[in-house]
């Protein structure tokens, strides 16, 4: 077979004749048109073979010719086990087999499929995992041997993306039921968005034939699709993917790279039916294929399929399928009916009148071929006598093309993903959809409709009905619908002795691999899929569920509607990683310093989504940069960037009273112009945040939170009001007030060359003083803070001079030597003061007492989130505390995390660890029993490698316990 | 006239650097781009572009008596949350709750409206709580025939013309980040005005850009907005 | 994705909003026993049928109630919190003589 001639038009829908192709297909050089598939073009070539087969590298070629089975595979570049029958064909195309040795066509690892009988069901699982191990021995070789393709590790990623996508009605399927139901639902005023998988609409009019003289589908495509290209209501998505369906019509739709999110408040299901192949011995040879195969070659790609052709069918599509090939100048040596007669005798005569030999209740047993396999060259024809049994002997055909056709399979992956109930129909041996939700409806073919009438019925009647779920009217449809004959025959499967009658074609399934299945005890279709791995390749279960179903239901004694079939789930078909992922949305938070940071070479570290300044200089460098800017606060004056600090405004009467109820400590009687420390706790009385309440009127408090907790924090406090009704507004300030703390022995120095409206001395502004007025000219909050341990104002401004504010004290401060410092370094400064972090030095269990913060609770209160917890755990004896130890400079420096042991049992673990250049000593905070929390004692820390290095507890805090450095 | 500089002022956009190569001009107290290179931006207004107004006046205004004191000072007020009024002064008001109000200052008196009301407000007795909008959210506003799609690309909700028409207000999640969009055109240019947390600014401008770039949009000035 | 509808913002997808728990009523805090209290804190009745809960829409930070069906997952209703707090609520000292507040 070399042929690059195709039919005339109108054969080939979708191809250019006026623009030429050319690409390779495994080093050989092939011609085809713009609009060919890679698997149209070779076949127009003569060349079938495509791919060999997952298991027992059997030759194979196309099946569906709709991207539906895994027969072709191919490998593209920079892509492997791309769809040959999908892919459209590009100039210049280099594309290469997959899933050989050696050569596609010169299979070294062909001679597989004759020990087939030593690889039966199972046997990767009976075979590979005993002795324990001896699977990572057989990995690799199996894995090679089913190959599935090559990655181009240097393959660069291409830009993907995801948009939402907006409909009142979405249409999935564009064939006759789904465009009739998208014309109706957008005739009623609705808009509508039409979802076709393929490069064309129409569906199986664009390829089908619905009549003898083979006129009606042309026609009725041509108005179908005319009306619904022109009408302004439709958007339409060809070579779109819907791919799963999620609650509240929620539809990943793929189109090229970019996956729409599309949100539909109706949604019709029109996606049609999966023909069905016969299971016959060696039905899985090139030239044997669904009959709707070989009409889409015909009337898409006007390719011919074969020269001499035998058609075997369930039902009377099959007939007009053979009409179709005569017109295309193809031979049909028979038409095999599994059936006693057609539904329709005036089929039987119109083939009859072709010359066409009709065989009734007969069956290809067996696909014949020459040595190779490389193409079907004949078939044995059986009359059927039984299920699935035939005559002893029958008659040779020859022929180099089998269609073949079952019946259909409702496509109803999505409609099960929505919940919907498939239940068998002894009477039509076919599946019925029910349950689904109210917003989802089916037509068509999906919906058991075949006959193109009720089919176009069947789309009005669903159009019409979303229209009127949205409220608005749509024309009456009308018509009722006619009976129709069934399509599917009730037994399609005809096991042979010598096997290779393929169930599944992508994981080499044989009639006995199913059914020992059952003989191993797998009575369960779930069980049976995972132990044989029917259905789990590529094509998952389009061809080898209905199948599948009907062999375990005899092999268990049942029926179909008992075993069922397997479950579907997203995706519908394969997708990309790089489609889920899309473009990613990584947000992240500056201050309105950032930039300065940056500029004076901070290292920048996450905070949460904030970038924070970690300390300034090369990270190789980090501790020295974090002990000299820990000196420099300690000697002179250093700046640190807080805006990140949460902040609260908590204005109105009842203010004071909301923070009472919120936090631990009392706020009804502080003073204005006075900051309070704040704890606060949940209702299981474990310690979730803290910060400082600064009281800047009666009615006017400033709280501050941790940077990660304050979003969270908030939130609970306007739940909580949401219950109490108080008299109160809560205002999350923290993106709109930028902040420094500037601290060490120079602070009030630097400050008194900006700030002339507040009284600076300690005796006017003391530690814990809260402040209104202008630095540098900007409208400031000022709080006398002692995180650090050393003289220190934080200065809250609007975000908007965060900048300029940063920028005046720096140049303010150059004369006392004002040096920035970060967050590494604040966090070595506080824990010389002995300042718990919370989430850092705390976790998920601790209490106030276990952190000494008894202290910090206001006990005659009649309540506070966490009170009554609070007292139940303080009358419990203490389990653990949090403590401050000491180590030797020398000592193998403990980390976070590191435990602390008590005899044979672990006792804690410590939160916070550094070296103290202040104190020339190693200092950190850690849980550990009650029992040894006396300063003096010795907690023995295990720190990396196993060593166990003997810590000094001791009493915080580690620096100034007197307080005076803060207090200056 | 001397080149403005964004440094020369006090207040700045967190977004100034990006906008190297502008053309400045003054807006109150800071700056804010003219245009872009020398020609005339109001065909990529038209088609698609994004203006960054972080630096024009905007404050809110939440509480039971916040109605009674807007009303009192001259400003139309939606009648239900989730609506937004254009004043007669070319600002705009915004309801967010029962109780809150959003205000946008007009670049026809370079916002020194709404500056005014931030300056003139008291915490006092009332319910009528001043929310710092200038400082916690930044000011964008994305114009164009193609608004709504982009915003597709980013905003789970449907804001095309049919299902968010003018004066509408969503609040909700764009590119993984809180905002505000409101939908208020300038005379027949289509319009959104989108707040998002001013620290997130630098972040957003560049997922908005991403999205804007198949539309051929563009960050462009204010001048051709006038 | 699920679809909620917000009293204060209408449908939106279900990833614009925080979980807060389901809605309880606490027990007096000053009168209830401990086992009372931990019942109340600790243990939630994970009912098949109605429930409660809270919900927040992160954007506008807006706090509602909505009623859903575990089994279903079906919202039935989403309501203001006003609904069923009416009132401002107010927690009493337990011993009277002493001040209400600190």
């Amino acid at each position: 077979m070399t042929a690059f001639s195709r039919l005339p038009a109108p054969m080939g829908l979708l191809i250019d004749r006026s623009r030429a192709l050319s690409f390779t297909f495994d080093g050989s050089n092939y011609q085809g048109y713009a609009g060919d598939s890679i698997a149209s073009a070779l076949i127009a070539n003569g060349r079938w073979l495509l791919s060999r087969s997952f298991k027992y590298h059997r030759p194979r070629g196309p099946l569906t010719m709709a991207g539906q089975d895994a027969n072709t595979l191919v490998q593209l570049p920079s892509e492997p086990n791309v769809l040959a029958d999908l892919q459209p064909l590009a100039d210049g195309l280099t594309v290469t087999g997959q899933n050989f040795s050696g050569s596609l066509d010169g299979d070294r690892d062909a001679f597989l499929g004759k020990f087939s009988k030593f690889m039966p069901v199972g046997f990767y699982y009976r075979s590979f995992y005993k002795p324990k191990g001896i699977w990572k021995v057989w990995e690799p070789i199996i894995r090679k041997k089913a190959g599935l393709g090559v990655l181009d590790l240097k393959f660069q990623p291409e830009y993907h993306d995801k948009a939402f996508l907006f409909a009142d009605v979405a249409v999935v399927g564009a064939g006759p039921a789904g465009l009739t139901a998208a014309l109706n639902a957008a005739n009623a005023g609705a808009k509508v968005l039409l979802i076709e998988q393929q490069s064309y609409l129409g569906g199986a009019l664009a390829w089908a034939r619905f009549d003898i003289a083979g006129k009606r589908a042309g026609e009725l495509r041509a108005e179908l699709v005319g009306a619904v290209e022109s009408h302004p209501n439709i958007q339409i998505l060809k070579d779109a993917t819907c791919n799963a369906w999620f609650t509240d019509n929620f539809l990943p739709v793929i189109q090229g790279n970019r996956l729409y999110k599309v949100r539909a408040k109706q949604c019709i299901v029109a996606a049609g039916a999966f023909d069905q192949p016969v299971v016959f011995r060696n039905n899985d040879l090139p030239g044997v294929m669904l009959t709707s195969a070989a009409q889409r070659l015909m009337k898409l790609y006007a390719v011919k399929p074969g020269k001499r052709a035998v058609v075997l069918t369930g039902h009377d599509d099959g007939y007009l399928a053979a009409l179709d090939l005569l017109d295309a100048g193809v031979e049909v040596a028979a038409v095999i009916d599994m059936r006693t007669a057609p539904a329709d005798a005036r089929l039987a005569e119109t083939v009859k009148k072709a010359d066409i030999p009709l065989h009734l209740a007969s069956t290809v047993y067996e696909a014949l071929h020459a040595k190779g396999m490389r193409h079907v060259t004949g078939v044995d024809v059986r009359r059927i006598v039984g299920k699935g049994q035939v005559a002893g002997s029958g008659t040779t055909i020859d022929c180099d093309l089998v269609c073949m056709s079952a019946g259909y399979m409702p496509v109803y992956q999505l409609l099960c993903q929505a919940g919907g109930k498939l239940a068998y129909d002894d009477a039509q041996a076919a599946f019925t959809l029910s349950g689904l939700p109210r917003n989802l409806a089916v037509a068509g073919s999906v919906n058991g409709r075949h006959a193109l009438d009720n089919v176009l019925l069947d789309g009005g009647l669903a159009g019409g009905a979303a229209a009127d779920q949205l409220g608005l009217s749509a024309p009456a449809a009308g018509k009722a619908f006619a009976a129709e004959p069934r399509v599917n025959f009730d037994w399609p499967i005809f096991p042979h002795p010598d096997g290779k009658d393929f169930v599944d074609f992508d994981e080499d399934l044989q009639v006995r691999d199913i059914v020992n299945a059952t003989r191993h005890g797998y009575r369960d279709v779930q069980l049976v899929k995972r132990f044989s791995t029917v259905g789990m390749g590529p094509s998952q279960g389009r061809h080898s569920a209905l199948p599948t179903a009907r062999l375990v239901a005899q092999a268990t004694n049942r029926s179909v509607s008992e075993t069922g079939v397997t479950t579907a789930r997203p995706p519908f078909v394969a997708e990309k990683l790089a489609h889920v992922a899309g473009r990613g949305f990584d947000p992240y938070r500056q201050t309105a310093m950032h930039q300065r940071h940056v500029e004076l070479g901070a290292k920048m570290m996450p905070a949460g989504v904030w970038q924070r300044p970690a300390y300034y200089g090369k990270p190789e460098e980090r501790e020295a940069c974090m002990q000299a800017e820990a000196r420099h606060v300690r000697e002179k004056v250093g700046i640190i960037d807080v805006s990140t600090l949460g902040g609260l405004d908590v204005r109105g009467p009842d203010a004071a009273e909301l923070l009472n109820r919120l936090y631990t400590f009392a706020f009804a009687k502080q003073p204005v112009g006075r900051s309070r420390y704040a704890l606060m706790t949940n209702e299981h009385g474990v310690v979730i945040d803290d910060g400082v309440c600064a009281r800047f009127a009666d009615n006017h408090f400033y709280v501050t939170a941790t940077t990660s907790g304050v979003d969270r924090i908030y939130q609970q406090m306007l739940k909580w009001n949401a219950q109490w009704r108080l008299d109160v507004d809560i205002t999350n300030v923290t993106a709109a007030l930028a902040a420094v703390n500037v601290a060490g022995p120079r602070a009030r120095s630097v400050l008194r060359k900006l700030c002339q409206d507040v009284d600076l001395s300690a005796e006017a502004f003391p530690y814990l003083g809260v402040r209104q007025g202008t630095v540098a000219g900007i409208p400031a909050r000022l709080l006398r803070v002692g995180f650090v341990g050393e003289l220190g104002y934080e200065i809250h401004v609007p975000a908007r001079y965060g900048e300029y504010l940063w920028d005046a004290l720096m140049q303010a401060g150059a004369k006392d030597e004002i040096r920035p410092f970060g967050v590494e370094t604040q966090r070595l400064l506080r824990l010389e003061k002995g300042h718990v972090i919370i989430s850092q030095d705390t976790d998920g269990m601790t209490h106030p007492a276990e952190i000494d913060m008894d202290w910090a609770i206001a006990r005659s209160k009649p309540f506070f989130v966490g009170k009554r917890s609070v007292e139940i755990l303080e009358a419990q004896p203490l389990k653990r505390k949090l403590v401050g130890f000491v180590l030797p400079a020398a000592s193998s420096k403990p980390l976070e995390g590191h435990l602390v042991l008590n005899g044979p049992d672990i006792s804690g673990n410590v939160t916070s660890c550094e070296y103290s250049q202040t104190l020339g000593q190693i200092i950190g905070l850690a849980y550990c029993a009650a029992s040894q929390s006396a300063p003096g004692s010795q907690i023995p820390i295990r720190v990396e490698g196993g060593q166990v290095v003997q810590a000094t507890v001791v009493k915080l805090p580690f620096f100034d316990p007197e307080t005076k450095r803060q207090e200056l | 006239m001397a080149t403005l500089q964004a440094q020369d002022f006090l207040e700045r956009s967190p977004l100034y650097r990006r906008h190297a190569g502008a053309s400045l001009g003054r807006l109150g107290e800071s700056s804010i781009v003219a245009h872009y290179g020398e020609y005339d931006e109001s065909a990529q207004l038209q088609r698609c572009a994004l203006i960054d107004l972080t630096n024009l006046a905007r404050v809110g205004f939440r509480g039971a008596q916040a109605a009674e004191y807007l009303g009192g000072r001259g400003f139309a007020l939606p009648e239900a949350p989730n609506r937004a009024l254009t004043q007669g002064d070319g600002g705009h008001v915004a309801r967010l709750s029962q109780t809150e109000y959003l205000l946008l200052g007009s670049l026809r008196d370079a916002g020194s409206r709404i500056a005014g009301e931030e300056t003139a407000w008291q915490l006092g007795e009332g319910g009528n709580y001043l929310l710092p909008r200038q400082d916690s959210h930044a000011w964008l506003l994305l114009t164009g025939e193609h608004i709504a799609a982009v915003m597709a690309k980013l905003c789970g909700v449907d804001l095309s013309a049919g299902t968010f028409p003018v004066g509408a207000v969503a609040q909700t999640s764009a590119a993984r980040i809180n905002v505000i969009v409101v939908n208020l055109p300038e005379g027949e240019l289509p319009c959104f005005h989108i707040l998002c947390d001013r620290a997130s600014l630098d972040y957003f401008w560049g997922a908005l850009l991403d999205a804007m770039d198949e539309f051929g949009g563009k960050p462009a000035g204010i001048d051709a907005l006038l | 994705m699920k679809i909620m509808p917000c009293p204060l913002n209408g449908p939106r997808n279900i990833s614009e909003f925080t979980y807060g728990g389901e809605f309880k009523p606490m027990p007096d805090p000053a009168t209830c026993s401990d086992a009372e209290w931990a019942d109340y804190v600790f243990n939630s009745e994970n009912r098949a049928g109605v429930v409660v809960e809270w919900w927040m829409h992160n954007a506008s930070s807006y706090w509602f109630l909505a009623e859903r069906h575990t089994v279903t997952d079906e919202i039935i209703r989403t309501f203001d919190a006003k609904e069923i707090f009416t009132r401002r609520v107010d927690f009493i000292a337990k011993a009277p003589a002493r001040e209400a507040t600190v």
